[in-house]
């Protein structure tokens, strides 16, 4: 009786000793990765499903990282965190860095996520025919004031010589109910992420809807891009590259059409509220905006249309003197 | 003018023990008298269901022309919004106008009417508390010591003014002093413990009113009495 | 009074700046982290007057709603003080719906009313209207026996001679509630053009934030406090006025 029950203390003990061991291991494994934050500009949504799945496939694993990704919002900078320490990595957009950095924020560029600005205006063409930009004369035109579809809009209104009285500009906020209701001519939305739900509604209602896209006006203006500190770039290069590769890997993987129901899932992992027929429908607008061909090399920087946005922050005097963005951009992941 | 207390039960809510157990008493005529015991027997419980302030009591109340019966305690204030003037000015029925001056002049109020109730000591306060319901309309006040406070000769002025304005009005005088219950009251009802019986003795008092010489013998008797009583 | 309020107010904004700075310098963050007192201090000459505007505006709407909140408190407080179901009903429903945070309920009121005037008044109110509902119920039910039993006695008393007896007894508590509740109303109101508006300084915080301009929620900041303290400093007189017309000091 005693020799048994020293034998199931005994292997009891063993069994201890092995589970620490593991543990201690899997400890171990860990210790070797680097650990990094990665903070995003918005929530969960589609337009990060790249960076959720570099994490949930392994691939910042892979490269030796343990990657936190911290969603954005509007509270939330991830320029002002990089430069506390908060994050070594971030989202931001083309604005933001063009104004840290002209604010002295040691910011610089590692990857372009959007190659097309995803913020477009949904419109109504059977109440509002747009033909040429001159069409928006009269129009009552949603703008979100000190945001970048402000700066999109008066770029676009100054290169085709449209004065402010000969447009109504209408502050917008977060409900779309003046847009519904008819009051708002164009309002702002991202194409990717909104245009599906808003346009459902539309649809429903028997309206048909069409986007204006800025770009296809001639005003480039880059949005959503991956950032980290100079010091970061000068002093971990190895990090920043094993991160940038990872993260293109990521992201050049989850949009193949092939992946996509994997993209899906991914979205839906950690973004409940959106129904899995929206997302399916914003995939595919967001992989036009990221790679507008399918051979397209993801997180491309496009110096010409960085230069635009700072040459069109310059111009409504948004920054008091050039920053010299081309300094800024340092593309790692690049072939 | 009969106030008539039977069978008189209460208890407090919430409580065990009975404040009034099979309680009789009566006054049968007007006049000025007192309710007497010690701290806590119920005296101003009783003033209360006399009041009609407290119900849920056992037993009866009977009343032959007492249609309006006032209830005064010595804690009343006034608002504090109202010079004492304009409060007394504003709470006199027409009827007893020319009362107002009397008592205002009587109970020493005069310095008092331009202040407000809080700028006033604790016996200006206490008088001109009673000068307001004096100048009511009633047929019994109950007067839960609402002379404390007040000296000595003040009181003695203010109980024979009473006596001698209201000699058709029913006075119960709530007080400690035995002294002055057993002087200047005409029936002195004795509250006791519940469980004593009787629970309530009436004794007569001296009914002093100024008008003739009191003897001390005499009331030292009257409240021999009622320290026997009590 | 005036000098001890905005001398606080001052001390304090002048201690959070330095704190920002030391901060700032310490760990050498860039002007667009922190910015430096020359950036704070240009901002300030730009925006200023633009700034001191969208404060007044935004003090109007407050004090109207503060106002508003009030009248709405003492009518729901008289109602409220009543024995019957009314006033039992009225008090369980005010503790239940204070729980209800302001911020959710905003957007629906600019959804209905749209973002004039109406919804900023509305919201300003209601965030400053459930803490003096609380003290108002409380005040208007407890009775004041030492001097309501006369009137009761001698049948003199009306619900409005019982509703300005206990208001006055109780006066240093209603002022020290309103007083209390100036500040509230002010933040309501900031809270609701954040939110949702366009018009007034809390607006003008939403565009400095989404420009990342910490300068300009700084001077935004400065104004906020200097015309809070200035109202509060107002409403205390008042008090005090009262206080001294009526005898209670």
């Amino acid at each position: 009786m005693q020799r048994k029950l020293l034998q199931k203390i005994g292997l009891l003990g063993i069994t201890m000793i092995l589970i620490l061991a593991l543990a201690g291991c899997a400890r171990d494994d860990e210790k070797s990765m680097e650990e990094v934050n990665y903070r995003l500009k918005w929530l969960f949504n589609i337009s990060v499903v790249g960076d959720l799945y570099a994490h949930d496939s392994g691939l910042f694993a892979k490269n030796g990282l343990k990657v936190t990704v911290k969603p954005g919002g509007p509270e939330k900078d991830a320029i002002k965190e990089l430069e506390l320490g908060h994050a070594q990595f971030g989202v931001a957009s083309a604005d933001q860095v063009i104004r840290a950095v002209s604010k002295g924020a040691p910011i610089v560029v590692i990857a372009q996520l959007f190659q097309i600005n995803p913020l477009h205006w949904i419109y109504r063409p059977d109440k509002t025919p747009l033909k040429t930009p001159q069409d928006l004369k009269g129009k009552t035109i949603g703008i979100t004031h000190g945001g970048n579809d402000e700066t999109i809009m008066r770029a676009l209104l100054a290169k085709y010589d449209i004065r402010e009285s000969e447009v109504k500009l209408f502050s917008v906020r977060y409900d779309y109910t003046p847009f519904y209701q008819g009051k708002v001519d164009l309002w702002p939305l991202y194409r990717n992420a909104q245009a599906p739900i808003i346009g459902a509604k539309l649809q429903k209602a028997g309206e048909r809807f069409a986007l204006m896209d800025p770009s296809k006006l001639g005003i480039r203006f880059v949005a959503n891009s991956v950032v980290t500190t100079r010091k970061m770039l000068e002093e971990r290069p190895e990090t920043v590259k094993k991160f940038t590769r990872a993260l293109l890997q990521g992201w050049q993987e989850v949009l193949k059409p092939a992946n996509e129901q994997k993209a899906i899932d991914t979205v839906l992992k950690y973004n409940k509220e959106t129904p899995e027929e929206i997302v399916r429908q914003q995939l595919p607008a967001t992989r036009i905006l990221m790679m507008p061909t399918p051979d397209f090399e993801f997180g491309k920087i496009d110096s010409a249309a960085w230069r635009q946005t700072e040459e069109i922050m310059l111009a409504q005097k948004l920054i008091p003197v050039p920053v010299f963005v081309e300094k800024l951009l340092k593309p790692v992941g690049e072939k | 003018m009969r106030l008539e207390l039977k069978e008189l039960n209460y208890k407090y809510p919430g409580s065990v023990g009975d404040v009034f157990r099979q309680l009789n008493c009566q006054v049968t005529e007007p006049g000025f008298h007192a309710l007497f015991g010690p701290s806590g027997v119920g005296k101003t419980t009783l003033a209360k269901v006399i009041a009609g302030d407290i119900r849920g009591f056992g037993g009866e109340i009977n009343l032959q022309r007492i249609h309006q019966i006032l209830y005064t305690y010595n804690l009343e204030r006034i608002p504090g919004w109202y010079c004492i003037r304009e409060h007394l000015e504003s709470i006199t029925p027409e009827s007893n106008r020319q009362r107002l001056q009397d008592l205002v002049d009587s109970f020493g109020l005069q310095p008092c009417l331009n202040s407000r109730f809080s700028q006033l000591s604790l016996g200006q306060q206490n008088r001109t508390n009673l000068a307001r319901y004096l100048l009511q309309d009633f047929d019994l006040l109950i007067m839960d010591e609402s002379l404390a406070n007040v000296d000595e000769i003040t009181k003695e002025k203010i109980i024979l003014k009473i006596k001698a304005l209201f000699p058709q009005r029913c006075f119960l005088y709530i007080s400690h002093n035995v002294v002055e219950v057993s002087k200047f009251c005409k029936q002195i009802l004795v509250l006791r413990s519940h469980h004593k019986a009787p629970q309530a003795v009436s004794l007569q008092g001296q009914d002093f009113n100024g008008q003739r010489v009191l003897k001390e013998k005499d009331l030292e008797q009257s409240m021999l009495e009622i320290v026997n009583a009590s | 009074m005036l000098h001890r309020r905005v001398y606080q107010f001052l001390i304090i904004y002048f201690t959070g700046l330095a704190a920002l700075m030391l901060m700032k310098y310490s760990l050498h963050l860039s002007d667009y982290t922190i910015p430096g007192v020359t950036e704070i201090w240009t901002t300030c000459r730009r925006y200023f007057a633009l700034y001191l505007m969208a404060v007044l505006n935004t003090l109007c709407v407050a004090i109207l709603g503060h106002l508003l909140s009030i009248c709405m408190a003492t009518i729901v407080g008289i109602i409220g003080r009543l024995t019957i179901w009314i006033g039992s009903f009225i008090r369980v429903a005010a503790y239940n719906i204070q729980a209800y945070p302001i911020v959710a309920v905003a957007p629906i009121i600019f959804i209905l009313l749209g973002d004039g005037l109406s919804s900023r008044l509305l919201i300003a109110a209601m965030i400053c209207y459930f803490p003096l509902l609380l003290s108002f119920i409380g005040i208007l039910s407890e009775p004041v026996k030492e001097i309501e039993h006369f009137f009761e006695s001698t049948r003199r008393m009306n619900w409005g001679l019982q509703v300005k007896i206990r208001a006055f007894e109780n006066i240093h508590k209603l002022i020290t509630v309103i007083v209390g509740s100036a500040t509230l109303a002010m933040v309501g109101t900031i809270v609701a053009e954040f939110i949702a508006a366009n018009a007034g300084i809390g607006y003008s915080i939403r565009i400095a934030l989404y420009q990342s301009d910490l300068a300009k929620i700084l001077v935004a900041l400065f104004l906020i406090g200097i015309c809070t303290s200035i109202y509060l400093v107002f409403l205390e007189w008042l008090g005090w006025f009262i206080k001294k017309r009526f005898g209670t000091i």
